[in-house]
């Protein structure tokens, strides 16, 4: 994302172009508040709004012109807007202490959606078996080195990289394939 | 970190296998707002890795299996023999406290500009300087940082920016050990930020961690105390941190363990 064309569609009111703008930041902001923060998904869509408002005002008042101080901007406004807000319902719900704090480990798996990871499973068992067992080793062993994972199937590590982003190419294309069907 | 789409892939691989430091996030994560097409490769990966997982589940369901009555009595009372062994000959527990220590506070932790709300537009240059010390941090660039909290304090001597920017410097230092200077700064927060309970839970969290570092138990306890009153994210963890540091100091009263604590 072009974040100097984010500027100037404030700075012109380019209603199209900020329409665009925003659907592609209202995503990256709520996928960060589900892996980051744990958020729920309504909450996540909440914050990133208000962070998103908030920094438009911050440009349109020149007070944020510089591509990374706004993701910065963005990111820090999102998580204090989404804490702030849980931390309201917690002083309304005396009794609801939230299960996790900021130290937890990131939610990763909270990206998945159930439609879309049914059409990945559909890739995935039409893998042949060379394909399944590599991509089978890689992700079961997560703390192999990729050296390991090179060695055991008598590859260099460079060959391991590519032999895994042409399996993930793959699916890729299915999965790009079937989602728009 | 080199920005190379290479070097990304390897990086979103390392994110998924949960060996990137807190910084690396950070940085993977501005990557990912500039080129937002890569959260649908971490999508992708992390969805291969869950469909593992499941069908890991479904070869291998976890077998039920049905103990004899005499098994679970003879269980009992062999807890009930450890617990008196415990408490007659005054065997140590298998926990260490640090077991229980914060090892590395997140860079998502520290203090930077408000979220502001819509009556309160202005960015101050306190605000400026708080969050150009986190990208330093974010960057690796721990002397800058410091210089740049240093100057919120020593030019902006205001709440909240100071407390701020204490807090900021007693991370920076705790990360890197000094836990000294670490707790100089962090009891300045607990003192400044008195009316601000996320920032002064945050102080007093650290703080208690930080004696724990130096070896002062008795005001690790306190700190920890008023972290867990403060009822907060680090409530959990202040608990549990609190009744260890209340066993290892033979305050505890293994009968009423958690009367204790709900005292507080």
């Amino acid at each position: 994302m072009d974040y100097s064309k984010f500027v100037t569609a404030i700075i012109n009111n380019d209603e199209e172009s900020l329409k665009e703008h925003y659907t592609v930041l209202t995503k990256v902001l709520v996928k960060f508040l589900l892996v980051r923060l744990d958020a729920g998904i309504e909450d996540a869509k909440d914050s990133a709004q208000n962070a998103i408002m908030f920094g438009v005002e911050k440009i349109k008042n020149q007070e944020l012109k510089q591509p990374d101080y706004i993701i910065h901007y963005l990111f820090t406004t999102a998580k204090n807007d989404y804490l702030k807000h849980q931390n309201k319902q917690k002083e309304s719900n005396y009794e609801e202490v939230p299960e996790h704090y900021a130290e937890e480990g990131d939610q990763l798996e909270n990206i998945l959606k159930e439609e879309r990871q049914s059409i990945l499973t559909r890739c995935f068992d039409k893998l042949n078996s060379k394909q399944f067992n590599y991509i089978s080793y890689w992700f079961d062993n997560p703390g192999s080195e990729t050296a390991l994972v090179a060695d055991h199937f008598g590859i260099s590590i460079n060959n391991a990289w590519i032999k895994k982003h042409r399996i993930i190419q793959v699916l890729k294309e299915c999965f790009e394939k079937n989602i728009n069907k | 970190m080199n920005n190379s789409r290479k070097d990304i892939y390897k990086n979103i691989d390392a994110y998924i296998k949960g060996t990137l430091e807190p910084g690396q996030i950070d940085a993977l994560w501005m990557e990912f707002a500039k080129n937002p097409d890569l959260l649908d490769q971490l999508e992708l990966e992390v969805g291969i890795k869950q469909i593992l997982k499941e069908s890991k589940k479904r070869k291998n369901p976890a077998s039920v299996h049905t103990l004899p009555n005499w098994v679970w009595h003879a269980s009992a009372a062999a807890v009930v023999l450890l617990v008196a062994l415990v408490q007659l000959f005054g065997v140590e527990t298998p926990t260490q406290l640090q077991d229980f220590l914060v090892a590395n506070i997140p860079n998502e932790q520290l203090e930077t500009a408000t979220g502001i709300r819509s009556k309160e537009v202005m960015i101050t240059s306190a605000d400026s300087l708080l969050n150009l010390g986190f990208a330093a941090l974010s960057a690796g660039d721990n002397e800058k940082a410091l210089e740049l909290f240093s100057e919120v304090i020593f030019f902006y001597n205001e709440e909240p920016y100071a407390s701020k920017a204490y807090l900021n410097k007693g991370i920076i230092k705790y990360n890197d050990g000094a836990y000294d200077e670490a707790i100089t700064n962090f009891e300045e927060v607990a003192e400044r930020a008195k009316d601000n309970r996320m920032i002064s839970e945050k102080a007093y969290w650290y703080l208690g961690n930080a004696y724990v570092n130096v070896g002062e138990l008795e005001k690790a306890l306190f700190a920890v105390g008023e972290a867990y009153k403060r009822d907060g994210i680090f409530r959990k963890p202040a608990f549990v941190l609190y009744q260890k540091l209340n066993y290892d100091l033979g305050n505890i009263d293994l009968e009423d363990a958690e009367g204790t604590s709900s005292d507080q």
